[in-house]
C-alpha cells in the first residue's frame, strides 16, 4: 500500500470506478476523481495529487488539452501523467507523448498492467529528479 | 443595293447556313438528353423519396445507438455495485475465515475450549502439565487455521474475489463499444448532413451558389482495425523510442 494520491480522468463512471478498484488491487487505495480536463484542473488545486490517469475523449476539455494545461503550469508540470485511452493509433500514441504524457495504455488493461506502467513511470521521474 | 450591302447578306446567310447545319446536328442530341430525362425522372423521383425516408430514419438510428450507449451503461454500473458488495463480503468472511473465527459449531467450542484452557492455567498457578496442555492447544489452533478445510476455503474466497476484479475489468468493453458507437454516429450524422444537402440543392430549388460543400465523412484509421497484441507491442516500441530520446 502507498499514500499516493492517484487524480483519475475520465468522463465514463464506469471506467473511473474500474480504474479506482484496480489501483486499489494493486496497493494505490488514495484516488480522487475528475469527470472532464476541466474539472481536473480544479481537482489538482484543491487536492494534493502527486500522479495523474487520464482518458483522453472527454466532453469540455479533453485529456491531451489536459496534459498540455497541466505542463504548461510550472506547479504541476512536473507531475507524472499516465494516458489510458480507447485510441490506438501510432498517430495519437506520438501526439499524446508529444504533449510530454509519461506512459500509455490502450484499453483494455488490466490492473497488474497498470501497477507496471505506474512503477516504470516512478522510477523514470525519480532518476531524472537525482 | 449596293455591293456593302450585297455581301453583309451573303455573310448572314452564311452564318444561318452554318447555324441550320450545327442545329441538325445538334437536335438529335438535344432529343437524346429529353429522352434519357424522361427516363430517369421517376428514378429520381424514386431516389428523392428514398433519401426523404432516409432523412427521418437516420436520425432515429442515431438516437438508438444512443439508447444503447445509456442502457449499457446502466448495465455496467448496475454489475459494478453488486461486484462491490460481493467484494466487501468476502473481505469480510476471508477475515473471518483468516482469524479462525468461523461461525459454525465448530468454530464456538474452539473458542471455548480456548477459554477454558486459559482459566485452567490461571487457576493452576502455572502448572507444568497445565502450561504443557496450553501449548498442545495452542499449537492445535493455530494447525486447525493454517491447514484444513479452513485454509482452503480462504483459497477460494481469494480466487472468488479475484473473479470479482476480473468482471469488474471486463466492463471495459462497455468504454470502449461506447467510443466505437461515438464514431459510428459521427459518420452516420455525416451521412445525414449530406443527404441533408442533396435534398436542399438537388433535389430542391436552391442554387449553387447556396449549396454548401457535403461534409467530410470520418474514416476510420486502418490501426483501428490492428488486433489487441500488436497495438499494445506498437505503443511500447513507441514508448521506448519516447525515453531513448528518439521521438
Amino acid at each position: 500500500m502507498t499514500s499516493m494520491k492517484i487524480l483519475v480522468v475520465d468522463d465514463s463512471i464506469t471506467i473511473r470506478r474500474i480504474i479506482t478498484n484496480a489501483l486499489k488491487t494493486v496497493g494505490f487505495p488514495d484516488t480522487v476523481e475528475a469527470t472532464n480536463g476541466k474539472d481536473a484542473l480544479e481537482k489538482l488545486t484543491n487536492a494534493n495529487v502527486d500522479f495523474i490517469i487520464t482518458d483522453w475523449n472527454m466532453p469540455e476539455m479533453n485529456g491531451l488539452d489536459f496534459i498540455k494545461q497541466v505542463r504548461a503550469n510550472p506547479v504541476y508540470s512536473s507531475l507524472p501523467i499516465l494516458m489510458i485511452t480507447t485510441r490506438g493509433t501510432e498517430h495519437d500514441v506520438i501526439e499524446a507523448l508529444q504533449a510530454k504524457v509519461n506512459s500509455y495504455i490502450v484499453k483494455p488493461f488490466t490492473p497488474q498492467e497498470l501497477k507496471e506502467k505506474i512503477e516504470v513511470i516512478l522510477k523514470t521521474v525519480q532518476v531524472n529528479t537525482v | 443595293m449596293n455591293q456593302q450591302e450585297v455581301d453583309g447578306i451573303l455573310k448572314k446567310a452564311a452564318e444561318l447556313k452554318v447555324f441550320c447545319e450545327y442545329g441538325q446536328r445538334t437536335v438529335p442530341v438535344l432529343d437524346e438528353i429529353a429522352s434519357f430525362v424522361r427516363e430517369i425522372s421517376p428514378a429520381i423521383e424514386d431516389l428523392k423519396a428514398v433519401v426523404e425516408v432516409s432523412m427521418v430514419n437516420i436520425p432515429k438510428a442515431a438516437s438508438q445507438l444512443g439508447r444503447v450507449t445509456q442502457a449499457t451503461e446502466q448495465a455496467s454500473t448496475d454489475i459494478l455495485n453488486t461486484l462491490d458488495r460481493m467484494v466487501a463480503t468476502l473481505d469480510e468472511v476471508i477475515g473471518s475465515v483468516a482469524t479462525g473465527m468461523v461461525s459454525s459449531d465448530l468454530g464456538a467450542a474452539t473458542k471455548k475450549m480456548a477459554t477454558i484452557v486459559k482459566t485452567l492455567v490461571d487457576k493452576s498457578g502455572w502448572d507444568e502439565d497445565i502450561v504443557k496442555l496450553a501449548e498442545a492447544w495452542d499449537l492445535h489452533l493455530r494447525s486447525l487455521r493454517m491447514s484444513g478445510p479452513t485454509s482452503n476455503l480462504e483459497r477460494l474466497l481469494k480466487d472468488l474475489q479475484n473473479d470479482c476484479t476480473e468482471i469488474m475489468m471486463a466492463l471495459q468493453v462497455q468504454d470502449i463499444t461506447q467510443q466505437h458507437i461515438g464514431a459510428v454516429m459521427g459518420t452516420i450524422e455525416a451521412v445525414a448532413e449530406g443527404l441533408r444537402k442533396l435534398t436542399t440543392g438537388f433535389f430542391g430549388t436552391n442554387t449553387e451558389e447556396n449549396i454548401s460543400p457535403l461534409p467530410t465523412i470520418p474514416v476510420q484509421s486502418d490501426m483501428e482495425n490492428v488486433g489487441e497484441a500488436d497495438r499494445k507491442k506498437m505503443v511500447e516500441s513507441l514508448l521506448s523510442k519516447a525515453r531513448a530520446g528518439q521521438l
